[in-house]
């Protein structure tokens, strides 16, 4: 695969309001990118392993930016940049599992032109397809990862059904965990979906990782206020602490009365091509002491059914391990 | 509209991938056409021919086993289908392993039908002759226990079940599975070549089960269908539609 400095050509459409960037996405259906932050697009468009015929860039449309206060929780424009949150005031007193989450994504010059949006809809990172080459997930027969030789040390250990990669977002499991809403809008009008249910696994769909297809736009993430103030988890392990993705990160919400685990929403990232709910470890955990004997007691639930390539055997301890430490509250 | 789809391999060369989706319309919309033809010609122009009576004598046409067969194939042929294509028509759900196991028990199903029709059916009834293709032309000649049509079908649906059973096979070996993990592949033509024979064959069943369902409901094909499902027919239709001296009851 040949890379280049310079972008391919194609048309460049800057709308200011999102009801002309719908109608651009509309006309140009799956030949049209949209781009925020520009952090996934351009290795694509650059290194000719994706094209489009049109480049809709929605970094002026003001109503896509800011975060605002609503009458359960807030909303997060999609444009809304991961240093922006990390320095917001409210969601750094309310909702600090996500600062904590898009404070850990990349670089800070990436953090500073990286979106939101563009952080739970990025695509897979897995190298094979990123190279271009035609796996499953590109439309092809097979996928290079998953083979007796087949370099899979970041890939899946759950649910993975033809294509093994996994979801790169480290905010996402954060919006899982903190139960947000995704915004999408589109000709047809607005809809409202869990961020549970954006994130799509290849059993449903090898060729997406959301639920956004073209013509669709994320313009907002709502957060209700139901986890607002709960006690909250987040960490990633990465083979570098700065610009790279997660091994496997945890996210965690918990409302804990007395000592005691009333209910929680334990994420993990990087295990799966979506983020996986730990609902086992929930269940277990509900009506217990957040303490050491807790976390020992149940921390190897959440790798139990863990399905591991060739080279990824690591990431089941290591998340049994991210979840004991969530329990007892230590990082 | 393509016929094949093509895609380069890890080296760069241009492998096939495919039979082209594109087909899947081409074959859908003619069999709707050629189907609703027959339909408006058989309301319109045929003979109307009082039909034989259901009630009295009855004649045993298959047993029970057989019939369980039938609708055990029928069903596990109608979940491939669904499966294979409902993903590539824009309907998502986890396909695949509903896919690989309808597949299995589709495999078993026709292994054990094989070894009863050769051992323990009359095999012959179901073979075609030179005798038999004078059949649609000649309103004198009855079959015997099954029609020319029916052998038609039975032999086409033979030829792309084995087909798709041989090729999903092959396919299955490069899927994990509880029994084994995904090998390499050495080389991606002839992976691209085994798609493209499991899909051309799973068109070709599409149209084929398309066809039977509609001669499966026609109002004159009907007693068959009901003996399909509680194994006779009358002694009125048997006399209608056969030559009772080559029917030879089992």
């Amino acid at each position: 695969m040949s890379s280049h400095d310079v972008m391919p050509e194609m048309s460049l459409y800057q709308p200011v309001r999102v009801e002309d960037a719908i109608g651009i996405a509309n006309q140009f259906a799956d030949r049209g990118w949209l781009v925020g932050g520009g952090q996934d697009t351009y290795g694509w468009l650059k290194d000719r392993a994706k094209s489009a015929d049109a480049l809709i860039d929605l970094k002026g449309i003001e109503s896509m930016r800011g975060v605002k206060e609503t009458a359960d929780g807030i909303e997060i424009g999609a444009l809304v940049t991961l240093t922006e949150i990390t320095k917001d005031p409210i969601i750094a007193q309310r909702y600090p599992l996500l600062a904590q989450a898009a404070g850990r994504v990349a670089s800070p010059q990436i953090r500073n032109v990286g979106t939101i949006a563009g952080n739970v809809s990025q695509d897979v990172r897995c190298w094979y397809y990123r190279r271009g080459l035609n796996c499953y997930r590109a439309g092809g027969n097979l996928c290079y990862a998953d083979t007796p030789e087949g370099m899979n040390r970041e890939h899946a250990i759950f649910n993975a059904s033809r294509c093994v990669a996994v979801t790169p977002s480290d905010t996402g499991p954060a919006l899982v965990a903190l139960e947000a809403q995704m915004v999408i809008n589109n000709a047809s009008g607005q809809r409202v979906v869990s961020a549970e249910e954006f994130f799509v696994g290849p059993n449903l769909d090898i060729q997406n990782t959301t639920v956004l297809r073209p013509g669709d736009i994320l313009t907002a993430v709502r957060i209700p206020s139901k986890w607002a103030n709960a006690q909250f988890y987040f960490e990633k392990v990465a083979d570098r602490n700065a610009w790279d993705f997660a091994l496997v990160s945890l996210s965690a919400v918990m409302r804990v009365n007395n000592g005691v685990i009333e209910d929680s929403r334990i994420v993990a990232g990087a295990v799966q091509a979506t983020p996986r709910r730990l609902t086992e470890v929930e269940q277990a955990v509900r009506g217990k002491a957040r303490n050491d004997s807790t976390a020992d007691s149940i921390g190897d639930l959440a790798s139990r059914t863990a399905n591991p390539l060739n080279y990824n055997h690591f990431k089941m301890p290591l998340m049994d391990n991210l979840v004991k430490r969530a329990l007892r509250g230590q990082a | 509209m393509d016929i094949i789809r093509y895609r380069n391999d890890v080296w760069g060369e241009e492998v096939i991938l495919g039979v082209s989706w594109d087909l899947l319309w081409v074959i859908a919309i003619t069999a709707f056409l050629l189907l609703a033809a027959h339909a408006i010609f058989m309301a319109a122009l045929a003979k109307k021919k009082a039909m034989p009576s259901a009630a009295g004598k009855r004649v045993h046409r298959h047993d029970a086993i057989d019939r369980a067969f039938h609708w055990i194939m029928a069903g596990s042929v109608l979940i491939l289908i669904f499966t294979g294509i409902a993903p590539i028509i824009g309907i998502r759900f986890s396909w695949l392993n509903i896919h690989w196991i309808a597949g299995l028990v589709l495999s078993f199903v026709c292994i054990f039908h094989t070894i009863r029709a050769l051992f323990w059916q009359d095999f012959k009834s179901m073979l075609m002759g030179p005798s038999d293709f004078k059949e649609p032309f000649d309103e004198s000649i009855k079959p015997g226990k099954y029609s020319f049509e029916q052998k038609g079908m039975h032999w086409a649906m033979t030829v792309l079940v084995v087909a798709v059973i041989a090729t999903g096979i092959t396919l299955l070996l490069h899927i994990d599975t509880p029994w084994w993990d995904r090998p390499s592949v050495d080389d991606e033509g002839t992976l691209g070549i085994w798609f493209l024979l499991h899909g051309t064959a799973t068109l070709g069943l599409i149209a084929f089960t398309a066809i039977h369902i509609y001669f499966a409901l026609r109002p004159e094909k009907r007693f068959y269908t009901r003996s399909m499902v509680k194994g006779w027919i009358s002694e009125d239709e048997f006399k209608e539609n056969h030559d009772t001296n080559k029917w030879k009851q089992d």
